[in-house]
């Protein structure tokens, strides 16, 4: 009993030790677009964070989760539920190791690769290669190719809109104001879409199976925010004097679309690498609940809300430092590049989280970069950067799998 | 390593470009107080603007070499790098032809014979205009990179090249009319002074071909 709930104990501290790191290094990639780009202050960077990594995590989080924590090894097939927890232990400190590692050399490894890989290692080592779920494994693979060039793909798409649309139009800054309800609108149809289509949240509300209800409903909510968000929009700008250079106003406009669109970017941050914190949590803390191999069981609130938590603890105590850090290097995004990134970046990673599949939001920001800069967005992007994401992926799975399968053999040693 | 979103983003080389037109801009501007100096015989001042055209391009060769060393091969522009480049390249030979005015009128150290002063100041002219209309077709790069190339941009710039190439076309008028005056005045001045002068004027009319063919290099850039 002591030792289960010493177990217990140091599953939670390296799952929320896991959660900080996230907040602490990883939440900077996706606010760091609107601090470069004065859309939002340092501090309102740090708010928005917290509370909306917070809200995506609890909301949303548990579809990776699942994936994390029972999705990728076939706990059945590991059977001993004793094997189980260590395993995920193993799993968790490992990742919180190599994270530590990479953060310390500053190598570009990303924290959902980390904890895939190193749950794969323990599903090796304790029930052999038919323990893993290839297929599985395979999605995951295959979502970490697609994800940065969805990124790529939405950012180019976007921005090719908005310089068709708007900054090619005759009188710009009319049709930015015009076009706001679309992009406003938008946003809120995907994440009203998110939250409503196959969740638990859509279930409370009894839209379980009625989906062209949910979409109704959606629709609606992207209209009545995209009305609202048109006259907010309008009236800052009107309260604004005329610009001698137009197009200084249309990145004002932009400027203000970008607040929505980092909390955008937050929540989908926060429903997707919450998993890496508590995918292996979850399913020790449910194995020891009840004392066998669990099946497919919802995970609990309670936890997604303990990993939102320590994300916002991550990013209060030190990443703002590194938000700092990056916002200020990236200041060669204009506002309307800024937007185009940060719509592209969350519905992507959204999407990949309704998936249940653990991407890197570094990446796919990357991509979003890309595609911006191909659509002759930007006055320069270094290409090289796609190499080195193929290498982050060389890099890190056999190092994860590694110290996986490593401190699984050392722990099982002793407990076992 | 850098973090990937430090190293995907770029410090835009049109900066550079720019920051080097206004170089390129100052750089004529102090020839032309050089000129006023020679032609108006105060060989003191001319020593001074002298000194300012040679600071000035060497100030602006630090950007272009700036500029060339941050372009690696694996770097994706809007526009063709050999364009891009060769606009550079041609924007730094103003300033070479500005440099080499002054040098050469320094290297013979007599002022200009007042006759000729009036149509001096004439080429004067509109060689600084045409390298000035020149850095508004630049400057609107900005303007054009903001809107991702839209077509009402690329045409105001388009309208300065346009422009430039009237004004060096004037100065080829201005550049013969000036000469023809120099010869005419065989036996008044030296055969020496005569040589010295019918060669700046040739070089004056350089810089303002140059801007000629930067403004050319702009056009084929900035092409759909």
């Amino acid at each position: 009993m002591l030792a289960t709930i010493i177990l217990l104990i140091i599953a939670t501290a390296a799952a929320f030790y896991m959660a900080w790191n996230i907040g602490a290094n990883d939440v900077a990639n996706s606010m760091a677009t609107a601090v470069g780009g004065k859309a939002i202050s340092l501090k309102q960077a740090v708010i928005i964070a917290g509370i909306l990594e917070m809200t995506g995590a609890v909301l949303l989080g548990s579809h990776v989760t699942k994936t994390v924590g029972k999705g990728i090894v076939d706990l059945q097939a590991v059977g001993d539920p004793n094997k189980v927890i260590i395993g995920m232990l193993a799993a968790l400190i490992a990742a919180a190791i190599g994270v530590t590692l990479s953060t310390w050399k500053s190598m570009p490894v990303s924290t959902s690769h980390f904890i895939v890989g190193a749950v794969m290692g323990f599903g090796l080592i304790s029930g052999g290669i038919s323990a893993v779920d290839w297929v599985v494994m395979g999605k995951i693979a295959l979502s970490w190719v697609i994800s940065p060039l969805a990124g790529l793909f939405l950012a180019y798409i976007v921005f090719k809109i908005i310089s068709y649309f708007v900054l090619s139009s005759d009188d710009p800054v009319k049709s930015a104001v015009r076009g706001s309800p679309v992009y406003v609108g938008a946003t809120f149809l995907v994440i009203s879409l998110s939250l409503l289509l196959k969740t638990s949240l859509g279930d409370k509300l009894g839209l379980s199976g009625k989906t062209g209800l949910a979409i109704l409903i959606s629709v609606i909510v992207g209209l009545f925010f995209g009305i609202i968000g048109y006259y907010l929009v309008l009236r800052a700008s009107r309260s604004w004097g005329k610009e001698k250079d137009r197009y200084v106003s249309v990145e004002r406009i932009f400027r203000k679309l970008q607040i929505m669109t980092s909390c955008y970017v937050a929540f989908a941050h926060g429903s997707n690498d919450v998993a890496n914190a508590i995918g292996p949590l979850a399913t020790v803390f449910q194995t020891i609940q009840t004392g066998s191999v669990v099946g497919q069981t919802t995970v609990p609130w309670q936890l997604l809300a303990l990993g939102g938590f320590g994300i916002s603890v991550g990013v209060f105590t030190w990443g703002y430092k590194v938000i700092k850090t990056i916002g200020f290097k990236i200041t060669e995004l204009t506002n309307t590049r800024g937007y185009s990134i940060d719509f592209s970046v969350a519905t992507t990673v959204l999407v990949f989280s309704k998936l249940g599949m653990p991407i890197s939001t570094t990446h796919t920001v990357v991509g979003a970069v890309v595609g911006v800069g191909l659509a002759r967005g930007l006055g320069a992007v270094d290409l090289t950067v796609l190499k080195n994401i193929i290498i982050s992926w060389a890099i890190t799975i056999p190092l994860a799998v590694a110290l996986s399968i490593s401190l699984y053999m050392g722990m099982a040693y002793f407990l076992l | 390593m850098k973090p990937a979103i430090e190293s995907v983003m770029r410090k835009s080389p049109f900066d550079g470009l720019i920051e080097h037109a206004a170089k390129v801009s100052e750089c004529v501007d102090s020839l032309d107080s050089a000129l006023h100096a020679f032609s108006s015989g105060d060989m003191e001042n001319f020593a001074t603007m002298k000194r300012k055209v040679e600071n000035l391009e060497n100030e602006a060769d630090r950007i272009k070499a700036n500029v060339r060393n941050h372009l690696p091969k694996s770097i994706w522009m809007p526009v063709d790098r050999g364009f891009f480049l060769m606009t550079l390249s041609e924007q730094d030979s103003i300033l070479d032809y500005a440099e080499d005015a002054v040098i050469w009128i320094d290297l013979r150290g007599k002022p200009l014979p007042p006759e000729l002063r009036s149509e001096f100041e004439r080429l004067q002219n509109v060689v600084n205009a045409t390298v000035h209309e020149y850095e508004k077709a630049v400057n609107n790069l900005k303007h054009v990179l903001e809107t991702s190339f839209s077509e009402k941009e690329r045409a105001e710039t388009k309208e300065y090249i346009h422009n430039v190439h009237r004004l060096e076309h004037d100065s080829d008028i201005v550049e013969r009319e000036l000469t023809k005056k120099i010869f005419s005045m065989e036996g008044k001045i030296g055969p020496v002074d005569i040589w010295h002068l019918t060669h700046l004027v040739s070089i004056l009319g350089d810089v303002a071909n140059h801007a000629e063919n930067a403004a050319d290099r702009i056009r084929a850039m900035i092409a759909k």
